[in-house]
């Protein structure tokens, strides 16, 4: 894929937020130490991403993308792609280098590693929200789910290589997945959106249906984390 | 029957394989090898058509036929790639085509970013090497990680006697996706002898040539083109150039020394036809570039052209605190003197972790990947011994130098033949049995036979640094000069790269420094070209540079003015904190407690001279530890700041520690803890965060890194007898890994707590799974700890 999205600024608020900065205050010495990272992130950074939107076909053991081998089971993908007609599978990366800047940050200062970690945490957000403009423009008659992660709720994250397998992501935009689908390079997503003709009812999305609603840090906290 | 092949003009491939399935009906994200076996006629067809377009070598459907891949897929790798080779074998049938064995990218990433490691994967090449024994030719395709490829190609070579045709993928910047340059590509390929390099896949005819233009300057082998058909359409994955248009771009790469064309995704057996009838009227045009003395990373390539900087500090001699790390198998500590050196100015540096009591094999491996995945400089391999030698020189991915070989016959002939055989640079010392000569016309003369010994091996002159040995001025004045004298007529007479280490010069002499400063210029104006030094001496590192400015290498004076101009911004900024409190006496606590690192050290320095270390522990870093562990716990701090907090009594720590090296107090442990990352997960920030607050109690702890393997922690608490484990999980998937880790701990009836945490990790699940313990911060291990082992 072609058209190069440049990230040019980071959440920083999102990233503190990511960092365990409860109050998202930062002092001057955090923000110079934020500066800094975020400058060295963005020149590591090299934005890549890939999608391929799908007919589909509902069937008892889940959703079946046509002309594809991949069935996405279960029944959350089911109700995430309600009253859709098509579903894009989508992925990003930021590249290996920016695992290395994180990995030589730990050995010798821990609160660099952490920003980094998280400001690049934040940057493949912002990445996922750029790609997903760009979906938008290809498909204009149609409204867009938010985009549905692989692994979230009770869609198999055992899917993660066949998924990328689809996008023949490992060729094209150098993104792979671990025997135990961990994506590497490690700042990456894999998502599903879907896209309905119809106005789509409001989304359900938040704590309620979230995986860590026991144990979320946030959720302890008494605030959320935006998602 | 590849040599014949080459005698022809040029050499045609097939096109794209995946293309021609997709046509058929094969769904996206089936796997295609499978067709191989069952509808064999459609593959012997695609062959068949590619052979009448004029293919010299069809590729055998096996691009992703290994056992990563196929293993869903109820056939072994053996029985699709049996299939797939005989299917090409049968539309060879009554044709001159010759059978490729096709080899893709193992389809998971190798250490450092993902966790395959080396060893793996080369079994996993292998095996698929093994099976198409059939095959006239091995090819390896569509490669981004050039640490996959060498492992592809030493599994080839030692298993198998076909020839080897090598293709990257590249970007338009050109480098793969995992940042490997052009030229760091052909110096290692070409190095570990294969027999054709090239490029595949990712662009165009039209984008790759640049890439081609400057693989020509890097290699005389022949060189491999196969591009896609143009970009593909975003919308559509359609591919737009037309095989005339892919025809007449592949035409404007013959002066390039292009010997074999194919075609890549998007073309088919027409491409291939266009390819024929453009050729048909060409004639090759053999690319012979006068290649540079080089080394390289996976990214970096030093060409030395001009003096370059070997760090020397990665080694133990006469460095308690290396020793130490060493014994410990403290890594972080090794990588720090990396870093330093990186930053200090170091091009290459220099490995050596010989010590006694330790496996150094194992070591070196280990620190081997590890530098690898820290920093992009160079690596030269310094041991006495072979076997550790060869160990480095196959994980290592680039090309090193091996440091070193002599005159001596035992050591040219353990040496030199492993040099040949991974494509390094080595280092010749002028010595031999005689030990080393006073004299500059011997030791000359030893490293005119080093030399050409070395050329009998097939090792190129480029890649033959001498090194005439640094004398100490103390004890033999005389052979000061005698050593500028051979290395000038080493590099004159023999025309030779030249290497030598600096600081032996001025051992036993006051103000080392400034001796070891003059000895440096004088060596270089002699012609040095490879000073090993330590980088971190500023003057040693400035030595370099105004050399290479006063003699206009460095043009313009850029890299001088860039080193000295400006005050370096370095990223890390927490490493530089200012010093807010410029005179002002502060006590240790309030240094901790605000986490101001540099004062934290400071300040325990000037206590050492009066106080008693464990007093500094336990009377003021604990106490306020304890303090801003405490406001954590009550949300009057953050991670961040309790992380600033921790990193500042790391500092005084470590000061303490330096002194006790030199005091020989005992040791300030309070027993030892063993953390890990569980199987199957790699997220190990958190982990790390645990270990530096942990650290910073006084505990000693055994850090096994990420991905653990269940033994592997079992091991470590008999091995420092630890009585705590804190094992971490991130996924939902790993948190069976954990389970498992624990199984075993308990079955090995261990005498030892397990405390447990990571964000998907429940206090229920944690009592399910038998934990001791669940710690839902970095702050509650410290509670954990404290517990089982003394405050």
């Amino acid at each position: 894929m072609d058209e190069q999205i440049v990230i040019s600024g980071l959440n920083r608020s999102e990233a503190l937020r990511y960092m365990g900065q409860a109050d998202l205050s930062c002092d001057e010495r955090l923000e110079k130490l934020m500066d800094g990272c975020e400058a060295e992130l963005l020149l590591a950074i090299r934005p890549r991403y890939l999608y391929q939107c799908f007919d589909f076909t509902r069937e008892e053991d889940g959703i079946h993308l046509d002309g594809t081998s991949l069935t996405l089971p279960g029944d959350d993908i089911r109700n995430h792609l309600a009253g859709c007609e098509k579903a894009v599978l989508m992925c990003v990366t930021l590249s290996s280098d920016v695992d290395r800047i994180i990995r030589v940050a730990q050995l010798s200062d821990m609160l660099s590693a952490l920003a980094l970690d998280c400001l690049a945490s934040t940057a493949v957000e912002q990445l996922c929200d750029k790609v997903e403009l760009k979906i938008k423009q290809d498909f204009p008659a149609y409204e867009m789910t938010w985009r549905y992660g692989v692994g979230y709720g009770d869609l198999p994250i055992s899917l993660q290589r066949e998924f990328l397998m689809v996008l023949n992501a490992g060729k094209k935009i150098g993104l792979n997945a671990t025997g135990s689908n961990i994506l590497t390079p490690r700042k990456s997503v894999t998502a599903v959106i879907g896209l309905s003709r119809q106005k789509l009812p409001p989304a359900k999305r938040g704590c309620a249906v979230c995986n860590l609603k026991g144990t979320c840090a946030y959720r302890q906290k008494g605030i959320h984390c935006n998602v | 029957m590849f040599k014949e092949l080459l005698e022809k003009e040029f050499v045609i491939l097939d096109g794209g394989m995946g293309t021609m399935l997709q046509k058929s009906g094969m769904a996206m994200g089936e796997t295609p090898e499978l067709l191989g076996i069952t509808d064999k006629e459609l593959l012997i067809d695609i062959h068949r058509q590619y052979i009448k377009a004029g293919a010299d070598i069809v590729y055998a459907n096996t691009f992703g036929a290994n056992r990563y891949k196929l293993e869903h897929c109820g056939r072994s790798v053996e029985e699709i790639i049996r299939a797939a080779v005989d299917n090409a074998r049968k539309a060879c049938e009554g044709t001159n085509a010759h059978v490729a064995l096709d080899i893709g990218p193992i389809g998971q990433l190798l250490e450092p970013t993902g966790y395959l490691s080396f060893e793996e994967a080369y079994d996993i090449f292998k095996e698929q090497i093994l099976a198409g024994s059939d095959a006239d030719v091995i090819v390896f395709e569509t490669m981004t990680d050039l640490m996959e490829v060498k492992a592809g190609v030493l599994a080839a070579r030692e298993n198998s006697d076909l020839p080897v045709i090598c293709t990257m993928t590249f970007e338009e910047n050109k480098r793969t996706f995992t940042g490997c340059s052009v030229s760091s590509m052909a110096l290692t390929l070409e190095g570990l002898g294969v027999d054709a390099i090239g490029i595949n896949c990712s662009l165009g005819p039209k984008e790759l040539l640049p890439v081609v233009r400057e693989l020509s300057e890097w290699t005389t082998l022949p060189i491999v083109v196969k591009p896609n058909a143009g970009l593909p359409d975003p919308v559509t994955n359609q591919y737009h150039v037309t095989p005339e248009e892919f025809a007449s771009y592949m035409e404007k790469m013959i002066p390039y020394g292009v010997k074999i064309f194919g075609g890549c995704c998007g073309t088919n057996p027409d491409y291939i036809a266009a390819l024929r009838a453009m050729l048909a009227k060409k004639s090759y045009m053999k690319n012979t570039p006068a290649l540079l003395p080089a080394v390289c990373s996976a990214t970096n390539t030093v060409v030395i052209n001009q003096p370059r900087i070997i760090g020397e500090r990665i080694n133990p001699t006469g460095k308690k605190l290396f020793k130490e790390a060493l014994l410990n198998n403290d890594m972080d500590y090794i990588l720090n003197q990396a870093i330093e050196q990186v930053n200090g100015g170091a091009d290459i540096l220099d490995v050596n972790v010989g010590l006694p009591g330790i496996d150094e094999r194992a070591m070196m491996i280990k620190t081997v990947k590890e530098l690898q995945g820290i920093t992009d400089l160079p690596l030269q391999i310094d041991t006495t011994i072979p076997e550790v030698l060869e160990a480095a020189l196959r994980v290592y991915n680039g090309k090193p130098i091996v440091n070193s070989v002599n005159g001596e016959e035992q050591s040219l002939n353990a040496v030199l033949p492993l040099v040949k055989k991974y494509g390094a640079a080595v280092v010749g010392l002028t010595l031999d049995e005689n030990g080393i000569s006073k004299s500059a016309d011997e030791r000359f003369a030893i490293a005119k036979k080093i030399m050409e010994r070395a050329l009998e091996y097939g090792i190129p002159k480029r890649d033959i640094f001498i090194d005439c040995l640094t004398l100490t001025a103390s004890a033999e004045q005389e052979c000061v000069m005698e050593t500028l004298r051979a290395l000038k007529r080493v590099k004159e007479e023999l025309g030779l790269r030249t290497v030598l280490g600096v600081s032996n010069i001025s051992f036993g002499l006051p103000n080392r420094e400034l001796i070891n400063h003059n000895f440096l210029t004088m060596a270089l104006t002699y012609g040095l070209d490879l000073p090993i030094i330590n980088p971190n001496v500023s003057s040693m590192t400035g030595a370099v540079r105004s050399y290479k400015l006063l003699t206009a290498i460095d043009m313009d004076s850029m890299e001088y003015i860039a080193a000295y101009n400006a005050a370096k911004q370095p990223a890390q900024s927490g490493k530089k904190e200012s010093s807010q409190n410029g005179d002002k006496q502060i006590s240790l606590a309030f240094a901790v407690e605000a986490g101001l690192k540099s004062e934290a050290g400071k300040i325990t320095e000037e206590l050492l001279k009066t106080e008693n270390a464990m007093d500094i522990i336990n009377t003021m870093l604990i106490p306020a530890l304890d303090k801003t562990g405490d406001e954590f716990e009550k949300g009057k701090i953050f991670l961040p700041q309790l992380i600033l907090s921790a990193q500042a009594a790391q500092a005084a720590f470590d000061t303490i520690k330096k002194s006790m090296k030199s005091t020989q107090e005992s040791s300030v442990s309070k027993g030892s803890i063993v953390i890990a990352t569980v199987k199957g997960d790699i997220h190990d920030i958190g982990k790390n965060i645990v270990k530096v607050l942990l650290e910073n109690y006084g505990y000693h702890v055994v850090d096994l890194g990420k991905d653990v393997e269940f033994q592997a922690v079992v091991d470590a608490v008999k091995q420092y007898d630890a009585k705590l484990v804190g094992l971490s999980a991130l996924m939902t998937t790993t948190l069976v890994s954990m389970d498992r880790t624990i199984q075993l701990i308990r079955e090995n009836h261990l005498d030892c707590k397990i405390m447990v945490g990571g964000a998907v990790l429940t206090p229920e699940y944690a009592a399910q799974i038998g934990a001791d313990f669940y710690v839902k911060d970095a702050k509650e291990s410290i509670d954990v700890a404290k517990r089982i082992l003394g405050a």
